[in-house]
């Protein structure tokens, strides 16, 4: 289980005044959750997964992940980038492969248990491909198996769909909570699309900018539905699915920095 | 329902049809190659026609055909008391073990800059000051500090060819993305798997560009180093030359150069598309 206790981070901005990014937020994965962290920009939701990550270190609070304090950055917490952080230089298959080769994995285990995560997010056939010459949904996918592959106990996902047209999104929703199932990882996934974060997440929180806080907590159940139906679109046009999402938009748009009157 | 049609793909295409292409801004890809062997052939047909005219003293331009007759005889009889491969052969193993040493210090310690505070502050001055030195000013340094053998030659072309290299090297950590650290520090590097998988790799790119630079900044500045008491080295041979008004001479040994520099370049180049597939692709 990941928890987040009473984290708060100040960052300096670059005049040097104090920018209160994240404000007391406490938040528990379970195994197994799905938690989505919906909010406009500045809301501090990237601050929260970059402090998960461990990339930035709390100004108060803590975050630990089964009792072990987060300290750093380490390989028990996949990251799946909003842009995707592939190395050129190395094939979509080494890519995959990099954490393992990192622990003393030899080539040939490595590049089998890299194939069947490419098998997992259906890029089987690119294994020898370079990432230049892939699409951006096919990058994301890659991203994925290549943040599986050390075996994480969460994935940390900072808005990995955002740059993706809007059909391409929608396959990924699906085949990420394949991964998902299939998996059980506890995963933590950053969004500023409330459809998104509704049918992907066991549990939603809503962020407010200015400083980022947690204003509101859902627990949508329509990621457990698909699961098991497979029938996105029976799940977004239900009735169900709408009223949760307008209850959500007006939770955010409260929250939304207001323009000062002129 | 609304209807769906689809016409029938346009078969039979006409013969040719007009190909056609954005339009670019600047040279763009269209190729230049013929212009610019349009423009060697004005080149030497002026100087022809300057020569044949007699515009300018036989001393100060001699015809191309004469220095073509100076290059063969060069080339079938040496000159200077040495052959023409032995001259070019000495001044490329200058070249080449000035090139080695620049590289070998000029890498790590271009990284070092790139990556701790302490390695810029204190690697920073000195370079920043001697680089942009003429290597002519300070050939009497060379000189009297290490004497008039190979080891004075070697050092002042190492130091003209460091400086590119380190500071690229520097450059190419610098535009190394955060992304791509934090990518593989969350996928559990260490600091040498680091290095190793992502910095140096990205920084490559930029290295190779400061190495093409650093090998023309060598030729540049060979001449001034075969101007200590050598006795083989293409510029040997060109300051030996001018010593006896031999201007069909010089020009050989110009020529010489440019060839070398020019093959250098390519290689780099080559070498570049090699090692480098990725660059400007992502």
């Amino acid at each position: 289980m990941l928890r987040v206790d009473n984290a708060s981070v100040w960052y300096a901005a670059r005049d040097g005044s104090p920018v209160h990014a994240l404000d007391r937020v406490s938040l528990d994965i379970a195994d197994g959750g799905f938690v989505v962290a919906l909010g406009t920009s500045g809301c501090g939701k990237s601050t929260l997964l970059n402090a998960m990550a461990g990339f930035l270190p709390l100004s108060s609070g803590a975050i630990t992940l089964n009792g072990h304090a987060v300290e750093g950055p380490g390989a028990e917490r996949g990251v799946v980038f909003q842009k995707d952080a592939l190395l050129p230089w190395k094939s979509v298959v080494e890519n995959v492969a990099l954490g393992l080769k990192f622990r003393g994995v030899g080539r040939t285990e490595r590049r089998e248990r890299a194939l069947e995560l490419l098998r997992l997010v259906g890029l089987a056939d690119f294994a020898d491909s370079t990432p230049y010459e892939l699409s951006g949904g096919m990058r994301q996918r890659v991203g994925i198996a290549r943040a599986l592959a050390p075996d994480p106990a969460i994935l940390l996902m900072d808005e990995p769909f955002g740059a993706l047209d809007s059909m391409t999104r929608e396959q990924m929703q699906e085949l990420l909570v394949d991964v998902w199932a299939r998996t059980g990882k506890q995963i933590f996934f950053i969004t500023h699309s409330i459809e998104e974060a509704l049918f992907l997440g066991t549990q939603l929180i809503v962020m407010s900018p200015r400083p980022g806080r947690i204003v509101a907590r859902y627990d949508p159940p329509f990621v457990r539905e698909f699961a098991q139906s497979h029938d996105a679109r029976a799940i977004k046009t239900a009735a169900a699915f709408a009223e949760l999402r307008e209850e959500v938009r007006a939770v955010v748009h409260r929250f939304e920095p207001q323009r000062s009157p002129a | 329902m609304t209807d769906i049609a689809v016409d029938a793909p346009q078969t039979a295409i006409a013969a040719k049809p007009k190909l056609v292409r954005m339009r670019e801004f600047g040279v763009g890809r269209r190729p230049t190659v013929a212009i610019s062997l349009a423009t060697g052939a004005a080149i030497l047909g002026g100087w022809q026609a300057a020569s044949s005219a007699h515009l300018a003293p036989h001393l100060f331009l001699p015809p191309p055909a004469e220095v073509y007759a100076a290059a063969v005889s060069v080339f079938n009889d040496g000159y200077a008391n040495a052959t023409l491969w032995e001259h070019v052969s000495a001044s490329l193993a200058r070249i080449f073990l000035a090139f080695a040493i620049a590289v070998g210090l000029g890498v790590p310690i271009g990284l070092l800059m790139g990556l701790s505070r302490w390695a810029k502050g204190v690697f920073d001055a000195p370079i920043e000051f001697y680089w942009p030195l003429p290597p002519l000013a300070y050939l009497p340094l060379m000189i009297i500090w290490l004497g008039i053998g190979e080891a004075s030659k070697i050092t002042l072309l190492a130091l003209a060819m460091f400086a590119p290299i380190a500071l690229s090297a520097q450059a190419g950590v610098r535009s190394v993305r955060q992304e791509r650290v934090n990518a593989a520090l969350s996928l559990g590097a260490t600091r040498w798997q680091l290095m190793r998988e992502v910095i140096l790799p990205s920084a490559l790119p930029e290295i190779l560009t400061g190495a093409r630079i650093s090998l023309g900044v060598g030729w540049g500045t060979l001449v001034a180093a075969e101007l200590i008491a050598a006795t083989r080295g293409i510029g040997y041979l060109i300051m030996s030359a001018s010593q006896f008004l031999a201007t069909d001479v010089v020009f050989v040994g110009i020529g010489i150069i440019a060839a070398c520099a020019f093959a250098f370049s390519i290689a780099m180049r080559t070498l570049e598309r090699v090692l480098v597939p990725w660059k400007g692709q992502s």
